[in-house]
């Protein structure tokens, strides 16, 4: 990581035509200047005092005061007052082309796609499973794709491919393993490579080697983060015991036992580029009254106490609730991993189903059995034991949860809340409010009226929320792990603006916990394309996007009202009292 | 899909250098022959499908380098070898009598689990230079020294002009064939809460 030459490729991208549509305002390059005059600490991050912000965290339900300690107040940088501030210095340097470069390869990566793969890589139009198996490293659209991911053994044997045929790749696969084996005999590890604008990112796990090679300028530590958890999902499939096998036959060929699993690693990669829990290590709720929750918990309470580990009921990607025997708990990986194998495989969606499954973060050399059904398109129940022979029981289990679900009518509610659930920054109340007062229209089905005087409508009114902001992620760090996204609106309507947020968000994220230079307390960075805003307490962690022209000064009070909604409504977008991941 | 799965065999290319194991792979591979000498550096690597007995195979080619300056790589490159190619020249003896060498320098390295019967196929090369006049090792001296050695098959082929190439590797797939492991059981543990939850150790067979 620390050989990473941020500013290397910066002379072919000052070659470029610059195509920024927005033209920089004077100050933001003034600002750029100065800053990578003084960039000598820390690559141009603005700093939060650890004082400032950290003052009692543990307390968040006491008095105003206490929540005012929370609030955050950015310190301003001497120098130019320009509402610009920040940004990454080292990356920007000092030529406004290369400042535009990340956002620019965005915009043309997405463009790439589109000729490629002949659709456009969002959620709604993306076609699970395995594409161009014609293709192989002579081919030159397989050459083109942006993102390749590999795993292959220590014998330089093929196990996937995200793209191409895996036995096509044998020779390549073969490279790979040579590259790796290179290194190890001299007593090393590789672990990145740049070459022009890729990345190549290995990952050595025993006899398993991991590769990523990409052109996204996505950061080193998140593309590790993929490789690892691709490394999970294997370990989910068929846990760590696949070592021995290597150990008792070098000539191990894995593929078999992988057999039909193509689609849970290829929908896990785009997960990558959609859902933030793959990089936020955190889940995410479906928003509901803090009684059906309440209510849904209690049956699967019921049911966990006479023998199942733990009782998951999802809506997709998100959690309506989750329990855990036995003070067991659940890392937010392993329920990312055990949801995508889920949602991926198609045969689960259509009868009941059991299942080995293996936890990696619980205890990755065995296996647990999973009793998974649907109870309706998209809600689904897991059933957790470690007694291969629970089948019945946990039928019966389901037949008992699915009848009080029913009765209680959560499941309707559950269906409700996918229509119209979630926080929409056009919602955001307009002054901190008595608690009680400030439900969204959209959260509980207890708030009758949409038009509610408190709201900021006035300025913004189409074009996302108060002050420009248009995007926030909340991570809870005191409800355990959990994050609360708000639900995109214009104009971040497009998948492909959708996914460049999402990458923006990403880049943040690594930023403020780089291991060299972080972790930090604040960044307010601005580009042409977004102000973006990342707080991080000992409770929380706040991400949020805003127009690229968004006054500095507002976009932090708007923060703080942001993270006040969210306390006002945590009952209902957390999942309270979660165990903590104790391990 | 097919009942049986396709399978893929790393196959490593091994002799001294400039007994034209490169140029084996190309005629094989690529069919072409070129006459101009280009050294390895470091490996190789080519892919080939072969069919036999109606089973789809890949062959995984490792050509390496001959030098001497690249037999530290061995290990790394031999690890989980299916089959490994001898390649000499017929008509330089020094590269029949590496044979042994490379031979026990391979199981070394690779350490197969049974080397006794790992497959090997040996290939006496060049046998079309200057119309068989110049040769050295004659094929009984050839095939005397694979019969010691557990029987390895032994074939005589030209890379240029194309000979006995592709039975060799034909060979190859069915010695891999003839090698293959029972398919066993994929039996992991299962997590035993009462017994000490997830640090619990393996207790079930080692499969």
């Amino acid at each position: 990581m620390s050989s990473e030459s941020r500013a290397s490729s910066s002379g072919d991208e000052a070659s470029e035509p610059n195509p920024n549509p927005i033209p920089k305002p004077p100050e933001d390059q003034l600002a750029a200047l100065a800053l990578s005059e003084t960039d000598s600490h820390a690559n141009g991050v603005v700093h939060g005092s650890a004082g400032e912000n950290n003052q009692n965290h543990q307390e968040i339900e006491s008095d105003e005061e206490e929540v005012e300690a929370n609030w955050l107040r950015l310190p301003e940088v001497d120098g130019p007052s320009s509402p610009s501030s920040s940004g990454y210095a080292g990356e920007r340097g000092s030529s406004s082309a290369s400042s535009g470069g990340s956002g620019i390869d965005e915009i043309s990566e997405v463009r790439n796609e589109e000729v490629v793969d002949g659709f456009s890589d969002s959620q709604a139009s993306w076609v699970p499973g395995k594409r161009h198996v014609d293709e192989d490293d002579a081919s030159l659209s397989w050459r083109k794709r942006k993102k390749h991911f590999f795993i292959l053994s220590n014998s330089g044997k093929p196990i996937y491919s995200r793209h191409g045929d895996e036995h096509k790749l044998a020779g390549f696969s073969a490279t790979l393993q040579a590259i790796i084996s290179f290194v190890e005999n001299g007593g090393d590890h590789v672990k990145l490579v740049r070459a022009g604008k890729h990345q190549v990112v290995f990952l050595v796990k025993g006899p398993i080697y991991l590769v990523c090679i990409s052109c996204t300028e996505e950061p080193y530590d998140s593309l590790r983060m993929q490789l690892e958890l691709i490394y999970g999902q294997m370990l989910l499939i068929l846990t760590k015991s696949v070592n021995r096998c290597f150990e008792k036959n070098p000539k191990f060929d894995m593929t078999p036992l992988l057999g039909g699993t193509d689609i849970v690693f290829s929908t896990l990669i785009h997960s990558f580029s959609w859902n933030p829990a793959t990089f936020l290590h955190a889940y995410t709720c479906l928003p509901l009254a803090y009684a059906t929750r309440q209510a849904a918990g209690a049956i699967l309470q019921d049911v966990a106490d006479s023998g199942v580990l733990f009782a998951i009921l999802m809506c997709k990607h998100k959690v309506i609730c989750l329990v855990g025997a036995q003070k067991a708990s659940l890392h937010p990986d392993d329920m990312l991993l055990l949801s995508n194998f889920v949602m991926a495989s198609e045969s689960f969606r259509t009868s009941e189903s059991f299942s080995p499954i293996c936890l990696p973060r619980y205890n990755p050399m065995a296996f647990l059995y999973a009793y998974v059904n649907y109870l309706d398109a998209d809600t689904y129940l897991m059933l957790l034991t470690t007694s291969s022979d629970a089948f019945y029981h946990l039928k019966d289990c389901r037949i008992r949860i699915e009848m009080v679900l029913l009765k209680s009518s959560v499941l309707s509610e559950i269906q409700r809340s996918m229509v119209d659930g979630g926080m929409r920054v056009e919602e955001l109340p307009l002054d901190p409010l008595p608690r009680s007062a400030s439900f969204s229209p959209h959260l509980g089905q207890h708030t009758l009226s949409t038009d509610s005087p408190d709201r900021f409508r006035e300025p913004y009114i189409g074009v996302g929320g108060p002050a420009g902001l248009w995007h926030f992620i909340y991570r809870s760090i005191f409800w355990m792990d959990q994050y609360v996204s708000s639900e995109f609106s214009p104009p971040i309507s497009s998948p492909r603006q959708q996914k460049r947020l999402y990458r923006a968000y990403q880049k943040l994220y690594a930023s403020m916990h780089d291991r060299g230079i972080g972790p930090h307390k604040t960044q307010f960075r601005r580009d042409e394309n977004y102000v973006l805003l990342c707080w991080v307490t000992q409770d929380f962690e706040l991400y949020a996007a805003f127009d690229p022209l968004a006054d500095k000064a507002l976009a932090i009070k708007t923060c703080n009202r942001v993270c006040q909604w969210v306390k006002d409504v945590e009952n209902e977008i957390f999942l309270l009292g979660a165990s903590p991941f104790s391990w | 899909m097919a009942s049986r799965r396709r399978m893929l065999l790393k196959v490593i290319i091994l002799g001294d250098s400039g007994v034209g194991k490169t140029s084996l792979m190309n005629q094989y591979v690529n069919r072409k022959f070129s006459n101009q000498y280009k050294a390895t550096i470091g490996a190789d690597f080519l892919t080939k499908e072969v069919q036999f007995e109606d089973r789809l195979f890949t062959l995984q080619i490792w050509d390496t380098a001959g030098q001497e300056r690249f037999q530290s790589l061995g290990v790394a490159f031999y690890r989980g070898a299916d089959c490994c190619v001898l390649v000499y020249d017929v008509n330089v003896m020094k590269s029949f009598e590496n044979l042994n060498n490379w031979r026990e320098e391979f199981l070394i390295q690779a350490s197969p689990s049974d080397p006794e019967n790992f497959p090997f196929v040996v290939l006496g090369n060049k046998i079309d230079v200057d119309g068989g006049n110049s040769r050295v090792v004659s094929e009984k001296k050839a095939k005397a020294w694979c019969a010691s050695k557990g029987n390895i098959p032994y074939f005589e082929t030209s890379a240029k002009e194309g000979f006995n190439v592709d039975d060799a590797f034909q060979c190859i797939a069915k010695n891999a064939l003839k090698n293959e492991p029972e398919e066993e059981m994929y039996l992991p543990d299962t997590i035993d809460v009462a017994g000490g939850g997830r640090q619990q150790r393996s207790t079930g067979c080692e499969c």
